[in-house]
């Protein structure tokens, strides 16, 4: 699937997306770090056959306020959306995902995931998470997680005992957590948000 | 069809009767001396007066809340009766009306220590402070849990008895104006049940709340007072139940648990209010604040509740986890069929260093109900350590019903972690043609699943909770099928 990317602030994202015949939908918002601002997106998908695959990442080292409002309706059934959404707040960031899957009345057959994971890095950072359901179809799949936590010390102290500084272990651990949606990136931004960690 | 549905929801709430008995009520409506008649009738010291005064003043300002996802019919706050109780026999005050003996027994609630007296322990013993509209009616084994200094009464006798405690403790986890439902309790409560387990004591048997709505036009506001003083154990038990009657009745009541350095509480509920009909008529609106407070270090309160009954449901246990190393866990299942509806979840707000919570909710949606779960996980700055795990299921029964998540997470400590995940799904197909070739009915094989889905929740119920929530389980989803 080919996949869109939009780095927020730089590029503009549609608000609302609506699919009215069966096709595949990729996109991936990048957050790098300064961005502060909050993101709307609507995906309406009115057709069976639809695929909808959407990321975001996002990096926040300072005073960012980012918020991510997400909402995927699944007005007909028959269609896919997964949802994949890494962050690290650092900083005094505040960040915030707010996801809605909403499946229509008789929209069987419908299949929607989400997952929403950010690392706080900082005792000042705040990260929020709001991920919905909501639900009006049976027949149907559907599930979210949302994790918030911090860098595993067991995962460093593996790493420093074999030599890697600390920084160094930081680091890796973040680029392995990010790296899920990073890998689909090209190569001049991933370097570029990686360098930025 | 209409009918055999009717019948089938008429059979199946067998608590729907109403008991004849003479009884008092206060005029209709609500005002400052609607509370004044309240308070003098039940003989209140100045300063609880001043408390209910404060309470209403402090609704008057206040809107009802709208962000549940509900369709609550209006409410007419001046065309309840806000104090109904049972007439007393003057000559002999001690003793319980024999009708209303009569409708516990019928309720399966032991209020008389019978079968203890009679010597006959088939089941655990179970001290039950029952309540009839607005007033308590007995108390059970009060003798035996004092001899341990436990003190287990009426609300109205503990602001006699123990007006220390209760001055103390009274609406410090959940103040007068938390919210509009609480404040209006707060001004018109009327009675409900006190408990104290003194220091290092482990209650000897299970402690039970029974509330009983009978009369009509009224509402219920009673207040639960439970206090665990440091290193103490107890397990709390709450039931009830109302008359089938097609106008909806208003229940808003308090719960508040304060659990002290080590103490260990459990509060479990199983909710069977009146649903009201196939049509979405009439049923309990069950609108209640209830919430603990872990206040020393390794203080522990579980909450486990099954909801099956009332047309709507509004309901947040929650728990505010401010001692180091307390921990808390919220276990729910909810199922709605019909019309009705349920907004219910928790809140957990881990302030303590190492504080631990895990919540675990069932949503079981049949009919044409709405079934949501509502939630907040929030780790503040100072709550290094913290960890909370989250998670809700919901099942849904036919496509006429909405199953919901309404999480929110909230972490601002790095050193905190919190997991969240939320399915939904339907009773597979493939579910129901195992057990159709094993020769079980399809409504007993659904309720089989559901007993089976719901059995992470069921298990933590004490023993007689968990068979009548079993019962309930099934009842409920009577003619959910085809």
């Amino acid at each position: 699937m080919d996949k869109q990317i939009y780095i927020l602030g730089r590029d503009s994202v549609p608000e609302v997306i609506t699919l009215d015949s069966p096709r595949d939908l990729g996109m991936i918002l990048v957050a790098l770090p300064g961005t502060s601002l909050r993101q709307r997106l609507e995906i309406d998908i009115q057709s069976p056959g639809c695929e909808v695959e959407l990321r975001g990442v996002f990096l926040c080292t300072g005073q960012e306020q980012l918020g991510f409002d997400i909402l995927v309706r699944h007005s007909s059934g028959g269609s896919t959306s997964r949802q994949l959404f890494k962050g690290i707040a650092g900083g005094s960031s505040h960040t915030e995902f707010n996801g809605l899957i909403y499946v229509a009345h008789d929209a069987q057959k419908t299949k929607a995931w989400q997952e929403n994971h950010t690392l706080l890095v900082t005792p000042e950072a705040v990260a929020s998470a709001k991920p919905q359901l909501e639900i009006y179809a049976d027949d149907v799949e559907c599930s979210h997680g949302a994790t918030t936590g911090f860098l595993d010390e067991m995962e460093q102290f593996y790493m420093r005992s074999r030599g890697v500084p600390e920084a160094e272990a930081r680091k890796l651990q973040m680029i392995s957590f990010l790296s899920p949606v990073l890998s689909d990136l090209p190569e001049g931004l991933r370097d570029e948000l990686i360098n930025s960690l | 069809m209409d009918e055999t549905l009717k019948d089938l929801t008429t059979q199946s709430y067998a608590q729907g009767f109403v008991t004849d008995v003479e009884q008092e009520f206060v005029p209709k409506g609500l005002n400052e001396e609607i509370i004044r008649t309240i308070s003098r009738i039940k003989d209140e010291p100045q300063w609880l007066l001043d408390f209910r005064l404060d309470a209403f003043r402090k609704w008057q300002k206040m809107t009802q809340p709208d962000w549940g996802h509900l369709k609550l019919p209006p409410i007419d706050y001046q065309d309840i009766i806000y104090y109904a109780a049972p007439k007393k026999d003057k000559d002999r005050p001690k003793e319980i009306d024999p009708a209303l003996m009569e409708t516990f027994e019928k309720l399966g609630i032991p209020v008389g220590e019978r079968e203890y007296l009679a010597g006959v322990k088939d089941r655990r013993e179970v001290a039950v402070d029952a309540v009839f509209d607005s007033v308590s009616v007995s108390t059970t084994f009060r003798k035996t849990l004092s001899e341990k200094g436990i003190i287990f009464c009426s609300f109205s006798e503990a602001v006699h008895e123990h007006p220390d405690l209760v001055r103390k403790y009274l609406a410090s986890v959940v103040p007068a104006g938390d919210n509009f439902f609480a404040a209006l309790n707060s001004a018109v409560f009327s009675d409900g049940s006190f408990c104290y387990v003194p220091k290092g004591v482990e209650c000897p048997m299970d402690l039970s709340s029974y509330f009983r709505i009978n009369a009509s036009g009224t509402g219920q506001f009673e207040r639960t007072l439970i206090i665990a003083d440091e290193g103490s154990r107890l397990s709390y038990m709450e039931g009830c139940t109302a008359p089938m009657r097609d106008e909806n009745q208003l229940h808003a009541a308090v719960v508040e648990i304060i659990v002290e350095k080590d103490a260990d509480v459990k509060y479990s509920t199983v909710q069977n209010w009146y649903p009201g009909d196939a049509q979405g008529r009439g049923g309990i609106l069950n609108l209640v604040t209830k919430r603990g407070i872990c206040r020393g270090s390794g203080a522990h309160l579980s909450w486990t509740q099954v909801e099956t009954g009332s047309a709507i449901t509004w309901k947040y246990p929650s728990t505010i986890l401010k001692g180091d190393n307390s921990s808390s866990e919220f276990y729910s299942v909810a199922l709605t069929n019909n019309w009705q509806q349920a907004d219910t979840g928790t809140k957990m707000i881990h302030l303590g260093r190492n504080t631990r919570s895990r919540i675990i909710s069932k949503g079981i949606s049949a009919g044409h109900s709405e079934n949501s779960y509502r939630g907040l996980v929030r780790i503040a700055p100072g709550a290094d350590g913290a960890r909370n795990y989250s998670q809700c299921d919901s099942l849904l029964i036919g496509s006429n019903c909405g199953a919901h998540t309404f999480p929110v997470i909230r972490n601002a400590n790095p050193a905190a972690t919190v997991e969240h995940e939320a399915t939904t799904s339907r009773i597979s197909e493939d579910k129901l043609f195992y057990c159709g070739q094993r020769g079980i009915p399809e409504e007993d094989a659904v309720g089989l699943i559901v007993n089976g889905y719901a059995q992470e929740v069921l298990q933590r119920l004490p023993m007689e909770f968990a068979i009548e929530a079993r019962k309930l389980l099934q009842v409920s989803l009577e003619g959910s099928i085809g």
